[in-house]
């Protein structure tokens, strides 16, 4: 009997000989049980009493001689268990699902032109097995090329004002208040707009950032990419399931840990935790985009892609080693991914998205990277043997240039074993951003202000809002570049600032006039070595303490292996 | 048709899509689902989506953190389904 013909006579589902001679019995005992016939239709109620609801065996073990029924029951389904070697409520679901089947087979007729979506279509290029992987690579470039280009003018515009019109206010506010020239003022200055200045310079990197992957999310295609990179670990011999997490790391290193709880088994879920610190966070990216400005302007976009890139590569080559090695285990399950159709993403949305992570980056420079760059100044206030006083000491003689001297030696063959390259690592411990804070403050450099005239409050904002409409129509021409289209061609390039300046000119020293392969190698260093406190706390958290352990000591030797590399074997082949 | 469901994601060589699998069994992609929900609530199969809700209990970008499903930096992933692993017996 067809489903349509089963409507036509009333409703009603076979459900296979044995399942029917087992309702035929259960329905003839509720029949005889008058204080549940009085409730339950008979055939409805058994076939509820296969299927185990628990609501209903609640109200039937209230009721006058259900218990007896509910033991029936229970051994019909042992009886059915036995025949087919699955629970009965399967079974009666199986059936149903059958015939759920069978009906919108025949009563829904789909034209021919309907049966593959837009959605569908685009998938068969998107998650193709060949062009899926290249089709990715390339929107992650576009990203990171538009993320460096694009914002380079806001970028610019920001630092403007934090090093001109904002510094120049706190110095005339510390001049009324007779704090000028005292450490009130250099705590502020050279301490807190430094520090946190130097971060919030980055404010318009990310911004764009978070534009772009909002747009890939909202639109749908970011969960392409999951389901393409898994498809990838999947052939390589590692969990389809990592890459779901790693992805979350691009965003923060933290939540991708916890992330990690998603994998049943215990050794996938450690090899994918010690394999999402290499996934680059989005705290990383203001050192890779400073550094290759530096040292790679006209290809910055691209050198920051490459970085992401090496991550992953470095994330899947350690992947196939420690699964061929150390975590050997059986095969891993496959999954079922639900992708959502592609749609337009909605301007609302894509503010939403990046103003929520933005705002993130931003109340962290309140709170985290403050409160170091106010101990990060009081350390280097203090001197040490006798060289000056508090606040007013040389900074290479005080107290944080002196234990940073001490390590410096360790980064020497990679180039840049400066003490103030290695007191950016060491604070990078605490936030990647404190990287950026640590270097604006501990290479001390001011802006070169030009002679003239001084500014009132309202000129500052004036020309703030000035520099910032020059900003937004270099930022426009910018956005052709991305193809090769050079809108601003014949126009005067940008000076570097004070801070690049004096990157450049101590990497050049450190590195005996290799500057740009030590500024790589630093690049790399910061890409794999350990990730900050907070995530190596939810490391500890979610892996334990031993293979944290692991996890630290192994970044950090890795970062210094494959930083040598990129500059020994440079200097080698004869690069930068 | 519930079992030919789970043996297609068991048997299938990688990560699947819902509209691969629909296509494969010639079931709509409403009813493929519902069965799929089936599975979870039977327990071989597990929801992703409900596994992943964590937050991150230090606060670390400097704002309170109210789970994985509100986190900022937390890209909205495709809700997957996975077999759920037999215990290895001792």
């Amino acid at each position: 009997m067809n489903a349509a013909t089963t409507l036509a006579r009333g409703f009603a589902i076979d459900y296979g000989r044995e399942a029917e001679e087992e309702i035929s019995r259960l329905s003839a005992a509720i029949a005889e049980t008058p204080a549940v016939i009085s409730i339950f239709p008979a055939r409805w109620l058994a076939i509820k009493l296969l299927e185990s609801d628990q609501d209903i065996q609640t109200r039937l073990r209230m009721l006058q001689g259900g218990a007896a029924l509910l033991a029936e029951a229970a051994e019909s389904s042992a009886r059915l268990e036995a025949i087919y070697g699955d629970d009965a409520d399967v079974l009666i679901a199986d059936r149903r699902y059958g015939w759920i089947n069978g009906l919108v087979r025949e009563v829904v007729h789909r034209p021919a032109t309907n049966r593959l979506t837009a959605s569908d279509q685009i998938d068969r290029i998107v998650t193709h097995r060949l062009l899926g992987i290249p089709i990715f690579l390339f929107a992650m470039w576009a990203v990171f090329k538009l993320t460096a280009d694009a914002s380079a003018p806001y970028l610019d515009w920001v630092e403007y004002v934090i090093s001109g019109p904002i510094t120049s206010w706190v110095v005339a506010i510390l001049e009324a208040l007779n704090l000028a020239g005292t450490w009130v003022e250099s705590l502020l200055v050279d301490g807190v707009i430094a520090g946190v200045g130097g971060v919030l310079v980055f404010v318009p990197v990310l911004m764009f950032l978070y534009l772009a992957l909002a747009v890939l999310e909202d639109s749908g295609y970011m969960a392409r990419a999951a389901f393409v990179m898994d498809r990838l670990m999947h052939a390589l011999g590692l969990h389809g399931k990592s890459f779901l997490p790693m992805l979350v790391g691009f965003g923060c290193t933290v939540p991708a840990f916890y992330a990690t709880r998603t994998l049943e088994n215990e050794k996938d879920r450690i090899l994918t935790g010690l394999l999402v610190p290499f996934m680059s966070c989005g705290a990383r990216l203001p050192v890779y985009v400073l550094f290759a400005a530096i040292f790679f302007a006209s290809n910055a976009g691209s050198v920051v892609f490459a970085m992401y890139l090496l991550g992953i590569a470095t994330a899947i080559v350690l992947g196939i080693t420690l699964k061929n090695t150390v975590f050997k285990g059986k095969e891993q399950s496959t999954f079922v991914m639900e992708l959502p159709p592609y749609r337009l993403p909605t301007l609302r949305g894509i503010w939403f998205h990046m103003w929520e992570r933005t705002s993130s980056f931003v109340r962290k420079a309140w709170t985290i990277i403050l409160a170091t760059s106010i101990v990060l100044w009081i350390l280097m206030a203090i001197p040490v043997g006798g060289a000056g006083s508090f606040a007013d000491t040389d900074v290479d003689n005080s107290v944080f240039a002196t234990v940073s001297q001490a390590i410096a030696p360790v980064f020497a063959p990679l180039g840049f074993g400066s003490w103030e390259a290695t007191s950016a690592l060491m604070t990078g411990f605490v936030a990647k951003e404190v990287v950026i804070s640590t270097m604006g403050q501990v290479y001390g450099v001011q802006e070169v202000e030009e002679a003239g005239e001084a500014t009132t409050f309202f000129e500052d904002i004036g020309e703030m809002i000035t520099s910032f409409i020059a900003a937004t129509i270099d930022t426009i021409k910018s956005i052709p570049l991305i193809v090769g289209i050079d809108l601003a061609e014949g126009e005067v390039e940008e000076e570097p600032t004070a801070l690049m300046g004096a990157i450049q000119a101590s990497f050049n020293e450190t590195s005996g006039g290799y500057g740009a392969l030590a500024g790589l190698a630093f690049m790399v260093f910061v890409l794999i070595y350990t990730p900050c406190m907070v995530a190596v706390a939810a490391e500890r958290h979610e892996l334990g303490m031993k293979w944290t352990w692991v996890s630290i000591l192994g970044q950090l030797v890795l970062a210094w292996l494959m930083a040598f590399v990129v500059f020994q074997g440079g200097k080698l082949l004869g690069l930068g | 048709m519930l079992h030919q469901v789970l043996r297609m994601v068991e048997t299938a060589q990688g990560p699947v899509t819902l509209n691969e699998l629909s296509r494969k069994l010639m079931v709509e992609p409403a009813v493929l689902e519902s069965m799929i929900q089936f599975w979870v609530r039977k327990g071989r199969l597990v929801d992703e989506d409900a596994a992943a809700e964590t937050s991150c209990t230090t606060g670390s970008c400097g704002g309170s953190c109210t789970g994985a499903a509100s986190c900022a930096f937390v890209a909205k992933m495709p809700r997957s389904y996975s077999i759920k692993l037999e215990k290895p017996k001792n």
